[in-house]
């Protein structure tokens, strides 16, 4: 499983962060970025989880 | 306690002054729980805040700045109101806002306000907050005294919005006058004393729609053409009374609310000099500081909620049309999340999971434009200060302190915050 982050959406929220700080982080100026853009399997739930609750629709997983 | 029970949450000023015993009684008591007095279920547990917030199938927010007052127009009855909602919705205060607002409406009128604020344009407000702040700051110091509500939050707050939307500089002046001269120390939404205006923002609501029927006209290379021009995500163009209404709801909501954010941490700030040297000493440092700022008063202390369907919450059925408070506030003080919930940490580690801007479709959208007038407004206050204290004229002496809090259920700010200063020689 792939995990991307849109750039033009994200405000920073951080929900994605704050569900799964394993494979999101916030960047200095406090927007998502994306540490390993391949997901862990053990991971995969909580970033499809990240992605459902992203108030910008900003995260797409493939 | 039986006397939290007997407490109206709604009506009682002992709860505008200080909320959270109250609010930590019910959780504690259960995080989903009923109130007897207008048949609310407050929601205070972090988990069931949020799975209420990312429910927007199962709940509607019709009702979600006015809840039970006045309530529904017609009697909730059966075990799917959505129709109800459908056919009664426009009558309810506010059914005109954004957050009310319910898919695909929601959907498609957020987008056309997430074109304005975006990333970049964010990034030329945010650098020009600096020279604003200054500018504010160089009349609010120059006493050694100040009331900092109404002498830098409220105007720059609202200088930040006008220079986010374009408003040309010409007309900025007028719009402070046509704004700081409405009766601001009226509750207004979730007000615990007066009733609701249907629009209470008609000014800039017929500024707006006039400034957007200019531009289609006459298209200029500045935001606000940006606004009028921009099309819902299936390309049909807005009303003019629905682009303006989007810049409306940024200064509704984006005014207030930061205004309560900024007197909230200067209150910290002032309060606890150890803080406060703390923060002199790191300014990196200062976003955590603000996010516990945010975590612990919260400015919207929650907002509401109407199920469509029999729906259950952290195991609590609830019938269709019930009426749920989410507060965002006791969330942010749920002990199973926060460790030590009440102490203001301004390095707690997970301090910016707080809900303060909500959760789900109808999180703040302005959650970035406040945190960067936060940091710019404390970075500037802390440069040009060597000191801040609280005035023991206006709140009284230490140990003994008088503040007022804005009368409503919904928001959470003190009306006043009077400070003195020790500026800087030569900073301004």
């Amino acid at each position: 499983m792939k995990v991307a982050v849109d750039d033009d959406r994200c405000r920073g929220h951080g929900v994605c962060w704050s569900t799964c700080p394993e494979v999101f982080d916030l960047s200095d100026e406090d927007y998502a970025v994306v540490r390993t853009p391949e997901v862990p399997a053990e991971y995969e739930e909580a970033v499809r989880t990240a992605a459902d609750r992203c108030p910008e629709h900003a995260i797409t997983v493939s | 306690m039986n006397d939290f029970e007997a407490m109206n949450y709604f009506k009682d000023a002992a709860l505008v002054a200080d909320p959270y015993p109250y609010l930590d009684a019910l959780r504690g008591k259960c995080p989903v729980l009923r109130e007897p007095h207008h048949d609310v279920v407050m929601v205070t547990g972090y988990d069931e805040a949020s799975e209420v917030l990312h429910d927007s199938e199962h709940f509607s927010s019709c009702t979600s700045v006015t809840g039970p007052f006045p309530g529904f127009p017609v009697p909730l009855e059966g075990d799917d109101i959505s129709e109800l909602i459908a056919l009664h919705r426009h009558e309810l205060p506010m059914s005109d806002q954004l957050p009310t607002f319910d898919p695909p409406t929601h959907t498609d009128h957020r987008a056309l306000l997430m074109r304005l604020i975006t990333p970049k344009r964010l990034k030329e407000n945010e650098a020009s907050m600096w020279g604003l702040a200054d500018r504010m700051l160089d009349s609010f110091l120059a006493g050694g005294e100040g009331e900092f509500i109404s002498g830098y939050a409220g105007p720059f707050s609202l200088l930040v919005i006008a220079d986010l939307l374009g408003v040309p500089e010409e007309d900025q002046q007028e719009f402070s006058e046509g704004l700081q001269h409405r009766p601001h120390d009226r509750a207004g939404v979730g007000g615990t004393q007066e009733e609701l205006a249907h629009s209470p923002l008609g000014y800039l609501y017929d500024r707006f729609s006039a400034y957007v029927e200019d531009r289609r006209r006459e298209p200029r290379e500045d935001v606000i053409t940006g606004l009028a021009t921009a099309a819902f995500p299936d390309g049909s163009i807005p009303e003019v009374g629905d682009a303006a209404r989007v810049a409306v709801n940024l200064f509704a909501a984006g005014q207030e609310t930061t205004v309560r954010l900024l007197g909230a941490a200067l209150k910290v700030l002032a309060e606890q000099p150890e803080i406060q040297a703390q923060l002199r000493g790191d300014r990196t440092l200062i976003p955590n500081f603000i996010e516990e700022a945010l975590r612990v008063e919260s400015p919207i202390k929650g907002d509401f909620r109407l199920s469509r369907v029999p729906v259950s919450v952290g195991g609590v059925d609830l019938p269709a049309g019930t009426t749920v408070m989410v507060l965002n506030s006791a969330a942010n003080r749920d002990p199973r999340q926060f460790a030590d919930p009440a102490t203001f940490d301004p390095t707690r580690a997970n301090a910016r999971r707080h809900m303060a801007f909500g959760r789900g479709i109808h999180t703040c959208p302005g959650a970035p434009l406040a945190r960067a007038e936060a940091v710019v407004s404390i970075q500037r206050l802390l440069d040009r200060t060597s000191d801040i204290r609280i005035s023991e004229r206006a709140h009284g002496p230490e140990g003994a302190r008088r503040y007022q809090y804005v009368p409503t259920y919904i928001l959470r700010g003190l009306t006043e915050l009077n400070l003195e200063f020790t500026p800087v020689e030569g900073s301004a």
